[in-house]
């Protein structure tokens, strides 16, 4: 029953306004319904009662206005739900209005009780047309009294008539309101509606990013070469990758969901490995690159730290590479450099060793020229061992395997030690090798004794190699706080401004042709410029041509705390 | 007067020339090859008065047998000489020896160290 009388009165229509105002005047229909028949009903009991008596005059109007308000009714139904806009209320109203003046006598109507009929139209009209149409039904009803009353020769009510007018005032004036009320509640539901569209816009697309995103790292996960697992907080592994898989040759299931610890105890890892991977867990930290051995495989481990927007450790990524090829490779190469360091040395040591026992005539007195062959031997071979060192200190420097060792040595045995080496190659040449050391220096420093005294015999056997004539001198110096240095000038040939950035490359000599005329890789400044650079020093070269050149290396000045009071004291 | 020097290394042609070196300066020279034989050498014999001790050797190593001399009292008067090849080997355990060489070792070179360092009254 409610719903069909929901469907009676409903009115769909695209403007809630609309509606609202349609649904209104259907139950003003209906309401004006119900009076119409209970207004027969009031006609058909009286004449049940008095069936003898003929109907009124006054009856008959009723009677027929009744009849009239009923088809209006019916009419006015069909054309609100078929037109849209305020032609039904208009009509509806306009039917009331003008009905108004045949419901009750003449003077009823302008001067009477029928007066307060025409307040409906004027209040009914400021809801379902528009607030401002008040006025204009209280401007008809107050022509109909004035043109009824002026018809029966009596003054207009104008009490009755001010009264429409105020009523069409406060009935405007509420009317409006309610709209504006309702405008305002429409357009703030009207901007919700905005608002949740667009929140929802976003965070669909927000989600579509994540979605794309998510995709594009889990197709990069898939696809790279290096093993990926993702650990939580607690070391339970929540990703892996194909890779991984593949490198540990374990299925996923093996690894996601399961803590470290059961990957760390896994038969195939070598136990040596087994301490590193659990100090990474246990100590949070991050390592880069340490090898781990897995059922012959040597792989690399990496291991970052992830953190949220908060900044809270919410977990680590592990990433493994397989450097077994790499691994192999290096052992190879360590072999080589440990073969030829010594499967090359021991027989020139041999050939060193017997030229030196002929020379020193242990078997029996030799002539001139064989003393000057046996020197000719040693001097080759003394050359080839110097090469060889010279190739496997570039082998290790390249591998990263040349450690810089620091000790306590004195200054001025460094400086006797180059004489004792490199004396006799000047004295052959003709050239003074002459040393000295700053008074300032401390005698005793912190250093890699081996290392400089490298350092200095380069320097000096390649300032011997290119002067012809005058002095090579070599000098340790203090040139400002935390600095020592070391200082070898020659009077020889120079080195062209050309040349200047190449003269520390490997494998170089100053203008390549001269490799020939004086011997060895050009290995010997490439040496000494990375030894200086692991030693945290610089190097420097000034050179004139004709006239000589200079090396200047600076170092950083340690002194070792047991010698450093005596020092700040001088 | 004990003027023994014991060279403990594995390629024959040092030896022959660090046993030349030794015997013109007036060493009584004894050459091992091998660590194993030399470590049953150190144990069983009387001590010398000079090693030359090799680091790389087969079965034994130098440095497992400077490690038996230095817990052995019998030894606290022989001077140690290590000849190796690898300087840093040579650092490392260059504590526990007199005297470190870092082969190429020159014949005289060690004549000269060796002359200096054999016994005030033994016959040259």
């Amino acid at each position: 029953m409610k719903v069909y009388l929901e469907q009676l009165l409903q009115v769909p229509a695209r403007d809630p306004d609309d509606a609202r105002r349609k649904r209104l005047l259907n139950i003003l229909l209906l309401g004006t319904l119900v009076a119409a028949l209970l207004g027969l009903l009031a006609i058909v009991v009286d004449a049940i009662q008095n069936p003898q008596t003929e109907f009124t005059r006054e009856t008959q109007i009723l009677l027929g206005g009744i009849i009239a308000v009923t088809l209006g009714i019916f009419a006015i139904y069909q054309v609100n739900r078929r037109f849209s806009g305020r032609l039904a209320p208009l009509l509806f109203l306009l039917l009331l209005t003008l009905l108004f003046p045949f419901t009750d006598s003449v003077d009823q109507v302008i001067n009477g009780r029928s007066l307060f009929l025409f307040t409906l139209p004027i209040t009914i009209s400021s809801l379902i047309l528009i607030p401002q149409a008040s006025f204009l039904f209280a401007a008809l009803s107050s022509a109909i009294i004035i043109g009824m009353s002026l018809a029966n020769s009596v003054f207009p009510n104008s009490s009755a008539i001010t009264g429409f007018f105020l009523l069409a005032l406060v009935s405007w004036l509420s009317a409006r309101s309610l709209e504006q009320a309702l405008h305002e509640l429409r357009d703030v539901n009207a901007n919700l509606d905005q608002l949740v569209t667009e929140r929802t816009q976003a965070l669909a697309e927000s989600l579509e990013r994540e979605r794309i995103e998510a995709g594009r790292n889990q197709a990069i996960l898939n696809s790279i070469a290096d093993g990926v697992i993702v650990f939580d907080r607690q070391w339970n592994a929540t990703m892996a990758n194909p890779a991984v898989r593949s490198m540990l040759e374990i299925p996923l299931e093996l690894i996601i969901s399961k803590n470290f610890r059961e990957l760390i105890e896994h038969p195939r890892l070598q136990p040596r490995s087994r301490g590193l991977l659990y100090a990474m867990m246990e100590h949070d930290t991050q390592p880069v690159g340490f090898r781990i051995e897995w059922s012959g495989k040597t792989l690399s481990v990496s291991a970052a730290q992830v953190y949220n927007s908060r900044g809270e450790d919410i977990g680590t990524v592990t990433v493994f590479r397989d450097f077994t090829r790499e691994a192999e490779v290096e052992r190879l190469k360590s072999t080589f450099v440990a073969i030829v360091s010594h499967e090359l040395r021991t027989p020139l040591n041999a050939i060193m060793g017997y030229a030196e026992m002929f020379r020193e005539a242990v078997y029996g007195p030799i002539n001139e020229k064989q003393v000057n062959m046996a020197d000719r031997i040693i001097k080759n071979t003394q050359r080839l061992l110097g090469l060889i060192n010279d190739l496997l200190d570039q082998a290790q420097m390249e591998a990263g395997k040349l450690t810089i060792q620091m000790a306590p040595f004195k200054l001025a045995e460094l400086l006797d030690n180059v004489h004792g080496l490199l004396d006799k190659s000047a004295s052959d040449k003709g050239l003074q090798l002459t040393s000295e050391i700053q008074d300032n220096l401390p005698e005793v420093l912190n250093g890699d004794a081996a290392r400089l005294q490298q350092i200095l015999v380069n320097l000096v056997n390649n300032a011997l190699k290119f002067t012809d004539k005058g002095s090579v001198h070599v000098r340790l110096f203090y040139p400002y706080e935390d600095t020592w240095g070391i200082e070898v000038m020659d009077t020889g040939h120079g080195i062209p401004e050309s040349e200047m950035p190449f003269i520390f490359d490997t494998f170089r000599q100053v203008e390549g042709t001269t490799t020939r005329v004086h011997g060895g890789f050009g290995l010997g400044l490439s040496i000494v410029k990375q030894l200086v650079s692991l030693m945290n020093g610089e190097i420097k070269v000034r050179s004139k041509l004709e006239e000589g050149t200079r090396f200047i290396v600076t170092l950083p000045l340690v002194i070792p705390e047991s010698t450093k009071k005596d020092w700040t004291l001088s | 007067m004990n003027t023994l020097a014991l060279i403990i290394e594995d390629d024959e042609d040092l030896a022959s020339i660090f046993a030349e070196a030794l015997r013109g300066v007036g060493f009584e020279v004894e050459h091992v090859a091998d660590g194993k034989i030399a470590q049953e050498r150190l144990k069983n014999k009387e001590a010398p008065y000079l090693i030359l001790l090799d680091m790389h050797l087969p079965h034994v190593s130098g440095a497992d047998l400077l490690m038996d001399m230095k817990n052995d009292e019998r030894f606290n008067d022989t001077i140690i000489i290590i000849t190796t090849a690898d300087a840093r080997m040579g650092e490392t355990y260059g504590e526990k020896a007199d005297f470190v060489m870092i082969k190429p070792i020159s014949f005289v070179q060690l004549r000269d160290l060796t002359s200096r360092l054999k016994p005030k009254d033994a016959q040259n």
